[in-house]
């Protein structure tokens, strides 16, 4: 379970979270909407250890612990997994060799031998071919050259990889045609579980279509205005963010 | 009224005179008319140009007088036990036990004993001991020595010529195609304070195919001035690959020169990898002579306290169509200071000149600095030229994305550090020495490639 209490945050000396309150039970799908510049994306920044800023004020609990006073890694390891809306491109770096790496940190952390080299490649082409990811592709250097929506199915793919307990995606659904959503979409269906719960940040209804959240939450302004069911997203879609905006 | 000038002289500027005229008798060759000429020219070109400082554009981040306070005794062929050991230890095992033909100088001296002389015969390649060979010099060496890319302004190279005391002259018989590298380890180790002047020639004749690797290692002795020189004929539809491995002891001084003449349709592509040495200068000096020819020139640094290395390229462009890429990357840590000063040359009338030049440093603290100089000077209105430098820290996004897929942060600092030189590592062809130039920047970095 996730517990976000009061959380205010600054980002170069301005608060951009007020005062965000939130609850995950394990195993929910939580979506987060809100118009442009509301904080969305820093609440998934924090949650994933951004150095650069600075909580002022407020708690976040991740399974009994304090997430903030974690390192970006440990919480990685401790299951924590933050789709980037805009994933990063290492040049120099083989695709390969970075999921590599990344999966034996993980493994390691939790205390699991490391995977051997034929058995990880079983292990990630048969994930890849789950997100339709041709295999090519990962011999090339981590989203270098990639399309956009080449770079969100990388991210779904390393989340299935990783296979984390919270799954945190920001605005995956950015920059793709309805196609590419609906893929994207099913890679994160495929890893719904009992045991993993999902914090879905989305300016738009669209992807909720295809994700099913149990609850949406507005964020609006560094807090969160309103809170429903699956309901409320399609409410939205209807009436837009002005009446959040006008707050 | 003329008004007598005394030309001023530092110590180490006064020491290397000293050195030549005690030396000048006893050096290979002293009794071959045009060996012991090309030596007092060289003397004199020294003695009239100093050694060189920073108010000398080409040596302004590496000022070479307030450096050489003392010049060192000539090193000797002392009879040092030198095996696999030693040279595992001066250049790395992975680097010692390289599949290839190779040829081991220790203190100058070629050591028959470590070197596969028979190997390289077979194969098509002459190898002459250039100790030997100054004494009476063949109509090919007379020809070549001091004459492949004659640089009068120089200081460094006058003096090796002057006082070259060993190398080896290498000729790669026309259409030959050698299937391993040839390997030259220069090394020195145990003993007083010496400077190591060795000066190396390596011809390759037309249509020919081949590798050569040159090895810098030291240790245990008590301060290594190195002056190596090797120059370099590439003849017509030739192809050689020309790497250097330098992994000096930490105290050492380090200056290589590489002379080389281009001719038409060939290719020749450079990497040299700086490891040690408090103070390293690699200077290139390359002319194309001939049309159609393509050179790749690249290279890394690993750096850190406070290590100094400076890579210096002249390429002349004197005749069309033909091609420069320039790579270097350094990584510089702790107060460790790199320096990149290329310069490319289209004379007039290489017309289709294509060219260019890429710098770019890695500062991993606030005390180490990278300086890029790239010039371009054109002389014919048909060409691209371009260049590029850039010099950063670590990108703080990149770090934070490895960081947030459980990669700790150490871990995640390495692998970026890697990706860095591994852009200038994948220009080297052969995979085993590719890998082995992996491993040793893995070595520097403390993680293991796995």
């Amino acid at each position: 379970m996730l517990e976000i209490k009061n959380l205010h945050l600054n980002v170069e000396g301005r608060e951009i979270l007020k005062g965000v309150d939130l609850t995950l039970p394990q195993g929910e799908v939580h979506a987060i909407m809100g118009p442009n510049g509301s904080g969305k994306s820093t609440l998934a920044y924090v949650l994933a250890g951004k150095k650069e800023y600075e909580v002022t004020a407020g708690t976040v609990t991740w399974k009994g612990e304090d997430l903030l006073a974690m390192d970006p890694s440990e919480r990685a390891v401790s299951g924590v997994f933050l789709a980037f809306q805009y994933p990063m491109e290492i040049p120099g770096v083989a695709t390969m060799t970075f999921l590599r790496t990344a999966v034996n940190a993980v493994r390691k952390a939790r205390g699991e031998a490391e995977l051997s080299t034929p058995d990880f490649l079983r292990f990630v082409r048969e994930k890849a071919k789950l997100l339709r990811i041709d295999p090519e592709m990962l011999k090339r250097p981590v989203n270098v050259g990639f399309s956009g929506g080449e770079k969100k199915r990388n991210e779904i793919l390393q989340m299935a990889l990783l296979e984390p307990a919270l799954c945190v995606l920001d605005e995956t659904d950015s920059g793709l045609d309805i196609d590419a959503v609906r893929v994207v979409a099913e890679g994160v269906n495929s890893l719904r579980a009992p045991d993993r719960t999902m914090l879905v940040i989305t300016h738009y209804q669209r992807l909720l279509n295809y994700i099913v959240p149990d609850r949406v939450h507005v964020l609006s302004d560094g807090r969160v205005a309103r809170s429903g069911g699956p309901e409320l997203a399609l409410e939205l879609e209807e009436s837009g963010y002005a009446e959040f905006e006008a707050v | 009224m003329e008004l007598p000038v005394q030309q001023f002289r530092t110590k180490g500027e006064q020491g290397f005179l000293d050195m030549f005229e005690q030396a000048a008798d006893a050096l290979p060759g002293a009794r071959d008319p045009f060996v012991s000429g090309l030596r007092r020219n060289a003397i004199e070109a020294y003695g009239r140009l100093g050694l060189p400082h920073r108010r000398v554009e080409v040596w302004k981040y590496t000022d070479l007088r307030s450096r050489l306070t003392d010049a060192y005794p000539l090193i000797s062929a002392t009879g040092t036990a030198v095996g696999e050991t030693e040279l595992s230890r001066a250049i790395g095992s992975d680097f010692a036990a390289l599949p290839s033909y190779r040829l081991v100088l220790a203190q100058g001296d070629l050591r028959a004993d470590l070197s596969d002389l028979s190997g390289l015969k077979a194969a098509g390649v002459e190898v002459i001991s250039l100790a030997r060979a100054l004494e009476k010099p063949s109509a090919w060496l007379k020809k070549t020595l001091g004459q492949v890319n004659p640089r009068e302004d120089d200081p460094v190279l006058a003096l090796n010529t002057a006082l070259m005391t060993g190398g080896v002259a290498l000729r790669i018989g026309a259409d030959v195609s050698l299937d391993k590298p040839i390997h030259l380890i220069q090394f020195d180790g145990k003993g007083e304070a010496a400077s190591a002047v060795t000066r190396n020639v390596v011809i390759a004749e037309p249509g020919s195919s081949a590798m050569v690797l040159e090895s810098y290692g030291s240790f245990g002795i008590g301060g290594l001035q190195r002056n190596a020189v090797t120059e370099v004929i590439i003849n017509d539809k030739a192809a050689l690959h020309h790497v250097k491995l330098q992994r000096e002891g930490g105290d050492a001084l380090h200056l290589t020169t590489w002379l080389l003449k281009i001719g038409a349709d060939a290719r020749y592509d450079a990497f040299q990898f700086s490891l040690g040495a408090a103070l390293a200068r690699n200077q290139i000096y390359a002319q194309f002579t001939g049309e159609g020819s393509q050179a790749n020139i690249s290279g890394a640094f690993l750096l850190r306290d406070r290590q100094h290395c400076d890579t210096t390229i002249l390429v002349e462009h004197l005749v069309p169509r033909c091609g420069t890429r320039e790579l270097l990357k350094a990584v510089l840590d702790q107060e460790a200071r790199g320096v990149f000063q290329g310069k490319i040359i289209v004379a007039p009338g290489a017309q289709k000149t294509d060219s260019k030049q890429m710098a770019r440093g890695l500062l991993l603290s606030e005390g180490a600095e990278f300086d890029s100089k790239p010039e371009l000077e054109i002389f014919a209105d048909d060409v691209v030229c371009g260049h590029g430098s850039t010099s950063g820290q670590i990108d703080e996004d990149l770090l934070f994305y490895l960081e947030a897929r459980g990669i700790p942060e150490p871990e995640a600092r390495a692998l970026l550090i890697q990706a860095f030189v591994g852009e200038a590592l994948e220009r080297i062809e052969d995979e085993g020495l590719r890998e082995a130039f992996t491993k040793a920047a893995a070595d520097w970095l403390g993680v293991s490639t796995g």
